[in-house]
């Protein structure tokens, strides 16, 4: 057998009632996009369930796909620690929080008409959104934009995105890039 | 049948649009408010502005449109519906993903993407920022602050989020009285 990437799958595998302790927090705490940014501290930074460049490829994945990008990296993750009863799991314990509160939410608007104003603690709450995904930016491109062609790429790519570029396309881009010029040579002896 | 079409509208847009929970918005409002005239404009705005004022996803919204048409049982339906392709989509890709992992190919495939994902995540971070925080000096700051606890002191973000909710309530009653 040649030595291939060794992909170190997590440090043990959570119990599903670990997984879902953390996906209710996550549901509870983060708000839109900031999801992924409570996951990820969660999930790679404080319990080394998966490594930055497993939890990427889930990103990558959500935006390859359909749907919410957050719920998907959320059942991403479930799936790779779990398979299917833990991405049910993180699924439907990703929704109970905000099930529960929208549905009181709603009831009460239907009865009063009237949407509470908390314009003030919104835009906190958005602050804290843009300062959650910029953390994952920032540590999973810190960990794993190794070489110079990586970070030419990341320049690249953000530069497209900025002109409206399509961002399936831009990762299928990128990916064919990484294909063709970044794919692991053989190595001839395993260490 | 109002039910099994509620899970349908919501099926089929949680199935076809790219892009994640905001560019789907547009698409739910054309089947909700105009086509089947389940809720009115205002209704829906309402809801939208509901589902971001609570934690978890946008399209937690589906839970109000499911409620307006059918109660309890539409709510648990719409919101399931939304969610569904997508999660079976993402945990079969997960699954292939897996085993596709020690190809070469593949591995130089998904170290191309890093860099876009990368790029994908500073791409949404302006975008929030732009619509929702402008670009009012104090809220950057307050987002510097946030960015440099979760970053440098590796703050639990739980408090992150409680403490920027809790000062821009603040800041707001503060600066702009009355």
């Amino acid at each position: 057998m040649s030595a291939r990437i060794v992909v170190t799958p997590s440090r043990g595998s959570p119990s599903l009632l670990q997984l879902a302790h953390v996906m209710l927090k996550v549901g509870a705490t983060g708000f839109g996009m900031g999801m992924v940014g409570v996951l990820h501290q969660e999930v790679v930074t404080r319990r080394a369930w998966l490594a930055q460049e497993e939890f990427a490829d889930g990103l990558a994945l959500a935006n390859l796909l359909p749907g919410p990008i957050a719920v998907d990296v959320a059942v991403y993750v479930g799936y790779r620690l779990r398979g299917w009863a833990g991405a049910t799991l993180c699924l439907l314990a990703l929704l109970v929080p905000a099930f529960v509160i929208m549905l009181a939410l709603t009831i009460a608007y239907l009865r009063y008409g009237q949407v509470p104003q908390l314009h003030g603690a919104f835009k906190g709450l958005n602050a804290a959104v843009v300062a959650l995904v910029l953390s994952v930016a920032y540590r999973i491109g810190k960990s794993s934009l190794k070489s110079a062609a990586q970070v030419a790429l990341a320049t690249v790519a953000l530069g497209a995105a900025f002109l409206h570029a399509n961002l399936v396309v831009l990762v299928l881009a990128c990916g064919l890039v990484g294909a063709l010029l970044l794919h692991p040579r053989p190595k001839a002896v395993a260490p | 049948m109002n039910l099994l079409r509620l899970a349908l509208v919501f099926a089929k847009v949680g199935a076809v649009v790219f892009g994640g929970g905001f560019v789907m918005i547009p698409f739910i409002q054309r089947e909700v408010v105009q086509h089947y005239g389940w809720l009115t404009q205002q209704q829906f705005v309402d809801a939208i502005a509901l589902g971001q004022i609570t934690p978890g996803p946008i399209l937690i919204s589906a839970t109000f449109i499911g409620y307006k048409v059918q109660g309890l049982t539409g709510a648990v339906v719409a919101t399931l519906a939304v969610f569904l392709p997508s999660f079976l989509m993402t945990a079969l890709a997960a699954r292939q993903l897996s085993r596709l992992r020690s190809n070469p190919r593949i591995a130089g495939f998904l170290r191309g993407v890093l860099p876009a994902v990368v790029a994908m995540l500073v791409m949404a971070a302006i975008s929030i920022a732009r619509s929702s925080l402008g670009l009012d000096w104090p809220l950057l700051l307050l987002t510097l602050i946030a960015l440099t606890l979760l970053v440098r002191f590796k703050v639990d973000a739980v408090y992150v989020v409680l403490g920027a909710g809790v000062v821009g309530f603040l800041m707001e009653h503060w600066c702009r009285p009355g």
